[in-house]
């Protein structure tokens, strides 16, 4: 299988950076560093957790305890174990993926409601990817992707599904699965130059 | 062995998504601590989550911003850590108590690597105390001067293990080899006794096959440990028959 090509797009390397030194301010009980932080992430935390909850309401409920977290954590934030963008947008899909699985009314979700949802999962991507350059880099890498690649990964990550439901709502192994979604991300992050 | 190492390692992915939960992930995340090369993976593959987060970024509601600053300021944050190793270290000590005594047996049970690893690998503070409890109570019975081992198949293959000590009148039971359920199924654990069955907890979906340890206490004398497959959530007395019956009288 051949690596598709990188998209070529704007470094991020100098947000990140200015980011990691920003959490490390943040760490040191710097407020204004916090509000920076604030303006810079709070879009994509809220816009990561209303697609894995949907409801608004508790979608905002949410994204308050991940933001008032990454204040309240940020001495622990370290940086040669990734970016600081990553380690609060994992503070926040872990916790919108608790809530998920937590809600008992949740995990009894049946198939017919998850079936359905991942039609309209694979095509929400699709939908609100037309705004920045960011956004159509992420398009552009996804349409490299097997469309059953494509679907695990915006199942498990969108959706909120752990693996194994994943496998269970297409209907394939786990092996499967498991593949499926480190073959697609691996090609992801070649095809939008992820360097880590 | 290298089969097995070589299984997990596909697992960076969904790891990296969070899809990966229970036992399964705790598996993980203990052989990331020995992987370089996995957790460079899991690195890479975090990275290429979050451009699937700024993807969908969205505008909170405006009134978000005020609280959450105002909130930040009315909060105290948490000092860096620096001693985090020394603390998961603590466990250790009882542990090495119990083990000449059961080790053995354990071992076969593969009893004693669920819990090393249910408290090392806990994750967040929270799910260490709730380990660590259980973990003590755990030990308790593993460590009781009564303490025995009873294995028994099951009649759907695989074998369960129940330690029992009559004195603290508890039990640790696992399984190893059940085959999987369908997601509307679960195994059911029980205390058959001569005056009633009492339901003894859910057991975990196993991972590679063996379930996590579940304690149950109030045992009577007479009392034998069964097993069946009951629907999803369990029920209040058993609707199938038992896999496996273990009575525990010597």
């Amino acid at each position: 299988m051949r690596a598709p090509e990188p998209v070529p797009g704007p470094s991020r390397t100098g947000r990140e950076n200015e980011l990691d030194s920003l959490l490390a301010r943040v760490a040191r009980g710097d407020q204004s560093a916090f509000e920076v932080v604030y303006d810079q992430l709070a879009g994509p935390v809220y816009g990561l957790i209303c697609k894995v909850l949907r409801d608004p309401a508790q979608s905002e409920e949410v994204a308050q305890e991940v933001l008032l977290e990454v204040w309240r954590r940020a001495s622990r934030f370290d940086r040669a174990k990734g970016s600081a963008q990553t380690w609060v947008m994992m503070i926040a899909h872990r916790r919108a993926v608790d809530r998920v699985r937590s809600a008992s009314a949740e995990a009894q979700r049946d198939q017919k409601n998850a079936a359905a949802s991942v039609t309209i999962a694979t095509d929400e991507v699709a939908e609100t990817v037309e705004a920045n350059l960011e956004r159509e880099r992420v398009r552009r890498c996804l349409a490299t992707l097997t469309e059953t690649q494509r679907e695990s990964i915006t199942l498990a990550y969108y959706g909120g599904y752990t693996y194994s439901q994943v496998a269970g709502l297409l209907d394939v192994a786990l092996g499967t699965i498991k593949t499926r979604i480190r073959d697609g991300l691996i090609r992801m992050r070649d095809c939008m130059g992820v360097s880590w | 062995m290298k089969l097995l190492h070589h299984d997990l390692h596909f697992l960076t992915g969904a790891y990296a998504l969070d899809a990966l939960e229970g036992p399964e992930r705790e598996r993980f995340e203990h052989h990331l601590h020995r992987c370089q090369s996995c957790s460079n993976e899991v690195r890479g593959l975090r990275e290429t989550s979050t451009r699937l987060a700024f993807a969908v970024s969205m505008p909170p509601p405006p009134p978000m911003r005020e609280r959450v600053l105002a909130r930040a300021s009315q909060t105290r944050q948490l000092p860096p850590v620096t001693e985090a190793r020394h603390e998961v270290q603590v466990p250790l000590q009882p542990r090495a108590r119990w083990m000449p005594r059961l080790a053995m047996g354990l071992a076969a049970a593969g009893l004693a690597v669920v819990i090393v690893l249910g408290v090392a690998l806990a994750g967040t503070q929270h799910r260490l105390d709730v380990a660590r409890a259980q973990e003590n109570t755990v030990l308790a019975v593993l460590s009781a001067r009564d303490a025995r081992i009873v294995t028994a198949s099951t009649n759907v293959g695989g074998s369960a293990t129940v330690v029992v000590s009559s004195s603290l009148r508890r039990i640790v039971f696992t399984a190893t080899g059940l085959p999987a359920l369908p997601g509307n199924r679960v195994y059911q654990l029980w205390l058959m006794g001569p005056p009633e069955t009492r339901s003894a907890g859910l057991l975990s979906q196993p991972s590679a096959g063996q379930t996590a340890p579940v304690l149950a206490g109030g045992l009577v004398s007479g009392d034998r440990v069964g097993v069946t497959v009951e629907p999803a959530g369990g029920t209040a007395r058993p609707t199938t028959p038992p896999i496996v019956v273990i009575p525990l009288s010597e």
